[in-house]
């Protein structure tokens, strides 16, 4: 199993890969430089005849043929010529001295093959470089060498280097081998780790090396997507449990309410009384779980295809006008603010819903007397919506958690309401990507949402939208 | 009035079907899609309302093939789902109204009612005449008895909302979806706030109290006997 594995791991590819490409570039290097050396050799080789050539001719313009041939034989006696073969023919190709194959005589190099001499292969001629040197009109002088002694070397050089890159490679594949080997035990303990977390140990993280390199990098990635992953299902179990603690609270006083009813009423009066009073009660209830649904429906995202062009600034004079006589009755001072045009992308049913929200919260957590005012100006590229009021306002470690689902302010414990409203308000400016920010209105609150102007996408999109307190 | 409800949660349908035929409707019932089309297709009736979820054929798909065949029944249309745009999907697809489940029995009764009491070309209507309550949709002026009131742009709007639906309760969220275009429920009392604002600019003048208040159900434009 192992074996087939290691082989199919990216690294061992990669290994592999490199091994093949370097395999290539040096079998070319190598045989350039065969090519180079062999030439070179040749060129020696031709140095040497010729050099053993001009001293001989020397000879013979001196002591005539009979001086050349006593130099020849001194030279192959005293083995001078390192093994070279002479020749002196006619020209009219009789041969007066030497075993140099027939050719035909012109001044120059030609390559010959003859009869072999022994160390040849098996079969093979022997092949011969022969320089031609005409010493009298009549008469030549042949001196050739075996071609095999350069052919010889040549392949000697040939061979090392096949040699060094069969090395090579092999410590090529060896490496892969050894890198893949390394690499596929950390992908395994990665790999432990997962299924352990699958298996339900969540509180298990990637084993980190602490080199900092890439796996590790993508080790701690992992970890902080578990650590967010763990984040969210705390924060979800927490939500549980406050669904489960927001609905038995009136289900429990329901519940009390009829078994009351049930003990006391005499008359159908009574009856009809506690019936309407539990249907207001249930109605409470579901309204909860709409605005729940609400809350998801909007945190899915889908709804950015009702995305459209409108002024937020007519939007909000709009909302203004309905609510002013809804304030004068709860003796609130609402106040408007809008400078020109403010368009924004948004969907015009929910952006109602967030500043109704906004409202309807100003005006149900600060007492009658309180100003309120919502402001909204084009700044640079975006819409400001901001809403403030002189009221008791919000007690700084408590600005991060108002839009927390059923969160209940300290100072708010007793006002109606489900815990939802701002909660549905942070769904919907995360959908626009839209920032908000709660500070001190000294005294009161005030809330700031930064809408991208229309057209101005910069940082529109799910992501953008966050909290921050100041 | 005679009504057709295609449902198929035998509970739903019973208290829907009781509660009709308590206020003196005729009202026949298909437990599945398509029961419910050849229903619809075969008889006459006022007002067809259409759950969406339902077996064998969906309730768009119902209403799709209705108005593909030229039956202009009104639809209401109700739904688990309560979806901006669901509600959007089913309007396109030929709905009259849209209702989200769970609801009060008087709140379908009143959008039934409305729907099955539609004046038709009712936009083509320059005048809105009630009792000696007169309105002139052209110049934006309302008079009782001769007297010109003086109202603001929304409740000019609430007063016409009422005009159109004169003699039939309108709940708070028919109003709120139709003067204010609030597809969600406020918490303040934005309705009651408005509403007796008008009435007190009704009622200037005059001691017959125009606008009658139904506890639990919503409003209507009546004379009081």
């Amino acid at each position: 199993m192992y074996p087939s594995r290691l082989f199919k791991t990216a690294s061992f590819k990669l290994a592999a890969a490199c091994a093949l490409i370097f395999g290539m570039s040096s079998a070319a290097v190598t045989g350039l430089v065969f090519l180079n050396i062999k030439a070179a050799l040749d060129k020696q080789e031709r140095t040497r005849i010729q050099a053993e050539a001009f001293p001989l001719r020397e000879e013979f313009s001196l002591g005539g043929l009979q001086g050349l041939l006593v130099a020849i034989r001194e030279r192959q006696r005293g083995h001078l010529a390192g093994g070279l073969d002479y020749s002196i023919v006619r020209s009219d190709g009789e041969r007066i001295f030497g075993d140099l194959p027939k050719m035909p005589l012109s001044e120059g190099w030609k390559s010959v093959s003859g009869p072999p001499d022994g160390d040849e292969p098996e079969g093979k001629l022997e092949r011969l470089n022969v320089y031609r040197e005409k010493l009298s009109p009549d008469l030549w002088l042949l001196v050739g060498d075996d071609k095999g002694r350069v052919a010889e070397s040549a392949s000697l050089v040939l061979q090392e280097s096949v040699l060094g890159f069969l090395f090579s490679l092999m410590l090529a594949v060896g490496g892969g081998i050894a890198v893949s080997h390394v690499f596929l035990n950390r992908i395994d303990s990665i790999t432990r780790t997962a299924e352990a977390i699958i298996d339900g140990d969540l509180a298990r993280r990637m084993p980190l090396r602490g080199v900092g390199d890439d796996i590790d990098r993508l080790s701690s990635t992992l970890n902080r997507m578990l650590d967010r992953i763990a984040g969210l299902m705390d924060a979800l179990r927490h939500v549980t449990i406050n669904i489960a603690h927001d609905l038995r609270t009136p289900l429990g006083r329901l519940r009390q309410y009829l078994e009351e009813t049930r003990r006391r009423s005499v008359n159908i009066k009574g009856y009809e009384d506690a019936v309407d009073h539990a249907i207001v009660e249930a109605d409470e209830m579901l309204e909860t779980f709409s605005a729940m649904l609400r809350i998801a429906e909007i945190e899915s995202g889908k709804r950015v295809s009702g995305f459209g062009s409108l002024d937020l600034g007519e939007l909000v004079s709009s909302v203004m006008e309905t609510f002013k006589p809804v304030a004068e009755e709860s003796a609130h001072c609402l106040e408007v603010v809008v400078a020109g045009r403010c368009l924004i992308n948004g969907d015009a049913e929910l952006i109602v819903q967030l500043v109704v929200n906004l409202i309807e919260n100003a005006m149900r957590h600060t007492p009658a007397g309180t100003n309120i005012a919502i402001n909204v100006h084009a700044a640079d590229g975006t819409v400001i919506l901001q809403i403030a009021d002189d009221g008791p306002g919000v007690l700084e470690c408590e600005r991060e958690k108002i839009f927390r689902r059923f969160y209940r302010g300290e100072l708010s414990r007793t006002t109606p309401g489900n815990g939802l409203g701002l909660s549905l308000v942070a769904a919907i400016a995360s959908l626009h990507g839209v920032p908000i920010t709660v500070a001190d209105n000294h005294p009161g609150l005030l809330m700031r949402f930064e809408f991208p102007a229309f057209g101005n996408t910069a940082n529109a999109g799910r992501d953008g939208g966050q909290r921050r307190g100041s | 009035m005679k009504l057709l409800l295609i449902e198929d949660d035998i509970r739903t349908a019973e208290f829907v079907l009781r509660g009709f035929r308590e206020h003196g409707h005729v009202i026949e019932h298909a437990t599945n899609g398509r029961d419910g089309l050849l229903l619809a297709v075969e008889e006459k009736y006022d007002v067809i309302i259409i759950d969406r979820m339902l077996p064998m054929m969906d309730g768009l798909a119902i209403l799709k093939s209705l108005r593909n065949v030229k039956n202009e029944t009104p639809v209401l249309l109700l739904t688990a789902m309560g979806g901006i745009g669901d509600r959007v999907e089913g309007l396109d697809a030929g709905a009259d109204d849209y209702l989200v489940k769970p609801y009060a029995f008087s709140e379908l009764n009143a959008r039934v009612n409305a729907l099955a009491r539609r004046p038709p070309l009712s936009n083509e209507i320059t005048f809105l005449r009630f009792a000696d309550l007169e309105m002139n949709l052209l110049k934006r002026t309302v008079t009782r008895s001769g007297v010109m009131l003086d109202l603001q742009p929304r409740e000019f709007q609430l007063l016409e909302y009422l005009l159109r639906h004169a003699d039939q309760i309108v709940t708070r969220t028919m109003l709120l979806e139709g003067v204010w275009d609030f597809h969600f429920d406020p918490k303040t009392n934005i309705v009651e706030t408005h509403i007796s604002r008008l009435r007190a600019k009704l009622n200037t003048g005059s001691d017959v109290d125009l606008i009658q208040t139904f506890r639990g159900s919503g409003y209507a434009l009546r004379v009081p006997l």
